[in-house]
């Protein structure tokens, strides 16, 4: 079945599958950053004594956790233009993976923060360390542990849902393969190239995650 | 103006519901065969032959480390290369269930690892051969472990449903994108389609947020 | 009943059984006891085959272990075991416990079960607990319930593997007290414990083990009073203290 694989003709479209590729990896990495971003604020709002920040911030969460990513993209995509706003696609694809990255980030923060026990600070507390120092030497090196896996986690995620640009006509990597695939009609060749770089990424990413658990889970450690 | 776009959605709404019905047939069968295959091949993986979870673990890891959207093109188009033809919907499910089954694989996995050797010590020296084990003993201690995260990968799941629209199925999120082409209102459009994939999994979030609450203060019974 | 002839274990190169030479005959209660990590839990383990060992001979109930092919669910229905930490599944009443393997291997009706798990778990004092959880029992308790799980199979032999080991003190007797009762009745029985008591009222022989060799075997009051080997009277001198 594999016997008509045509190299050549990937190895003719390489340069441009690389630029599909770096375009993959420069819009994971901007959105992972500003998701960061949004996910921390997020949680904050989340965990605040306002409860005008904290419906807000609720409300964000759970409308992104509870849509499919597709959709919003659609969203933007359609939506940003009818509001008189017209900006390039591929901002449009760094927006949608944003908010959505950010709403999940923002649980995992939460999830960690929420992990040091009361004592814990308590502990903090009774020997005197101030507010700064219980950040630094008690609750974030033990939420971070709890924290960390599973960030590299959305990372992984986010980085493949990067491949929904595609249908926004975003140039990354698995629309380097849509266009190989309509150009010379070989979509064998498109689709598997594609999904070979999308596995060297993930590999990569899997094993940097399952390095993180084994250094960071002191907590119960056995 | 506002106003007559309102009345041209309440005309599509019904083509939406019937959008809303394919999903929900979507999704359904795949979780369905899915989770029948994510269980039998869980149990398989969670044994101690190299020769059994080691296949198991490459075809989770292929199906983990590439885009929904790709592994999509490549049954739907790849397929027919190798003379599979399979239609949109026929393709679209074996596509859910393929993927269903990865995840859930590796959650009832986790489960059953996490039940105690001495439960499958006391089930051996009473005489249970294996399947007797796994059905009485085993899997149902198993369920605690597993129900939770499941519920959390369903509604996964069924977000990632509206992915096959890229090959035309007319679910949810295909219905939304022939209609903006129709009425610009992309906004109101996704909006109506955010809410009705709302309406299908937020209550599964729900769910599955009471059923780790009840986890981790140990009250779950079955 | 049971009968090693020369058997060995290694777990990788630990050399947890060595050449062990023992022969249980029916109607026979065994005590064997030994410092921990002295193979003594192994030995038992072997006899239902929940351990593989690696040379040798063991004949169960006439049934060559050793031989490939044998059939062990058949084998260990007529054989229960007691764990030390009971196992209980805990997704099912005692009653539940209790019959899981009546129905299921024996093919018993469930209502013919029933009363049969009714009865047994009436016999180790259990009659007000049928439908409690095992949550809900105190350690006593359960381990009683885990007895009567053995007993409902009517088996030819009941291994226990330091039954009474987790539990609180004020609850050993209870425990004991059925296993007394057990071995009054003729069931071939082999304990791994260090309750003398225990040894001295009913076990016809105990077993000294030390580093997976058998050391010493001999009558419970001459061998607790005059061990013949000084690892057993060093082992005897430490529970005596204790």
């Amino acid at each position: 079945m594999l016997e008509n694989f045509n190299f050549r003709i990937i190895w003719e479209y390489m340069p441009f599958f690389l630029e599909g590729l770096r375009n993959t990896f420069l819009i994971s990495i901007v959105s992972l950053v500003l998701a960061l971003l949004v996910g921390i604020s997020a949680c904050a709002c989340r965990l605040s004594q306002w409860r005008l920040l904290r419906g807000a911030a609720t409300i964000y969460i759970e409308s992104i956790r509870s849509t499919p990513l597709l959709v919003q993209i659609y969203f933007f995509y359609f939506g940003l233009p009818t509001l008189g706003l017209r900006i390039p696609e591929i901002q449009t694809g760094i927006l949608a993976l944003m908010l959505n990255s950010g709403a999940y980030i923002a649980e995992i923060v939460r999830a960690g923060i929420v992990s040091v026990s009361a004592g814990q600070i308590e502990a903090g507390i009774a020997s005197g360390l101030n507010y700064f120092q219980r950040m630094r030497f008690i609750i974030l090196p033990q939420a971070l542990g709890v924290t960390v896996p599973p960030l590299l986690g959305q990372a992984i995620v986010l980085f493949k849902d990067s491949a929904l640009l595609s249908m926004i006509a975003v140039a990354e990597l698995t629309r380097s393969g849509q266009v190989l695939s309509s150009e010379r009609f070989m979509p064998s060749e498109a689709f598997l190239t594609v999904a070979f770089f999308y596995l060297c990424i993930y590999f990569f990413l899997k094993s940097l995650a399952d390095w993180s658990q084994k250094k960071l889970i002191f907590r119960e450690a056995y | 103006m506002m106003l007559s776009y309102f009345q041209r959605l309440i005309e599509i709404l019904p083509f939406f519901l019937k959008g809303l019905k394919m999903t929900v047939a979507v999704a359904g069968l795949g979780l369905i065969i899915g989770t029948l295959f994510g269980f039998l091949l869980g149990i398989l993986r969670a044994s101690d032959k190299k020769w059994l979870t080691w296949p198991i673990g490459v075809y989770v890891a292929l199906i983990r480390g590439t885009p929904f959207i790709v592994q999509i093109f490549i049954i739907f188009f790849i397929l027919p290369d190798w003379g599979v033809q399979l239609d949109a919907f026929p393709a679209a499910i074996l596509a859910m269930s393929i993927l269903g089954a990865a995840f859930i694989c590796e959650i009832v996995a986790g489960g059953v690892k996490a039940v105690d050797r001495g439960q499958w010590e006391a089930a051996t020296s009473s005489g249970l051969n294996i399947i007797q084990k796994l059905r009485f003993v085993i899997v149902p201690q198993a369920m605690q472990t597993i129900l939770p995260p499941l519920v959390g990968q369903y509604v996964l799941l069924i977000k990632d449903s509206s992915v096959v629209s890229v090959i035309g199925v007319m679910e949810l999120t295909r219905v939304g994108w022939l209609t903006v082409v129709r009425i610009p209102e992309g906004l109101m459009v996704f909006s109506l389609v955010g809410v009705l994939y709302f309406a299908i999994s937020y209550p599964l979030i729900l769910l599955s947020n009471r059923m780790e609450r009840k986890m981790s203060l140990g009250q779950v019974r079955l | 009943m049971i009968k090693f002839e020369g058997v060995h274990k290694w777990f990788g190169k630990l050399h947890v059984l060595n050449d062990i030479n023992l022969h249980v005959t029916s109607g026979e209660v065994v005590v064997i006891c030994g410092p921990s990590g002295s193979g003594k839990s192994t030995l038992i383990r072997c006899v239902n085959r929940l351990e593989k060992f690696q040379k040798g001979k063991l004949w169960v109930d006439d049934v060559p272990l050793h031989d490939h092919g044998v059939n062990l669910t058949q084998l260990r229905a007529e054989i229960s075991f007691v764990f030390q930490q009971f196992h209980l599944y805990p997704h099912m009443t005692a009653l539940q416990n209790v019959i899981l393997a009546p129905v299921n291997v024996r093919k018993m009706n469930k209502a013919e079960a029933a009363d049969l798990g009714r009865e047994t778990l009436t016999r180790v004092d259990m009659a007000d607990k049928f439908d409690s959880y095992p949550a809900q029992l105190s350690g006593g308790q359960q381990q009683r319930v885990a007895i009567a799980r053995g007993l409902a199979m009517s088996p030819k032999i009941m291994l226990f593997d330091e039954p009474t080991s987790a539990l609180d003190p004020e609850m050993i007797g209870e425990v004991l007290d059925v296993m007394v009762q057990l071995a009054d009745e003729g069931m071939t029985m082999c304990v791994v414990t260090h309750e003398m008591g225990f040894a001295r009222q009913v076990a016809h022989r105990v077993i000294f083990m030390d580093e997976g060799e058998l050391v010493e075997t001999g009558q419970p009051d001459s061998f607790f009073d005059n061990p013949q080997t000084e690892r057993a009277a060093q082992f005897i001198s430490k529970i005596l203290t204790h």
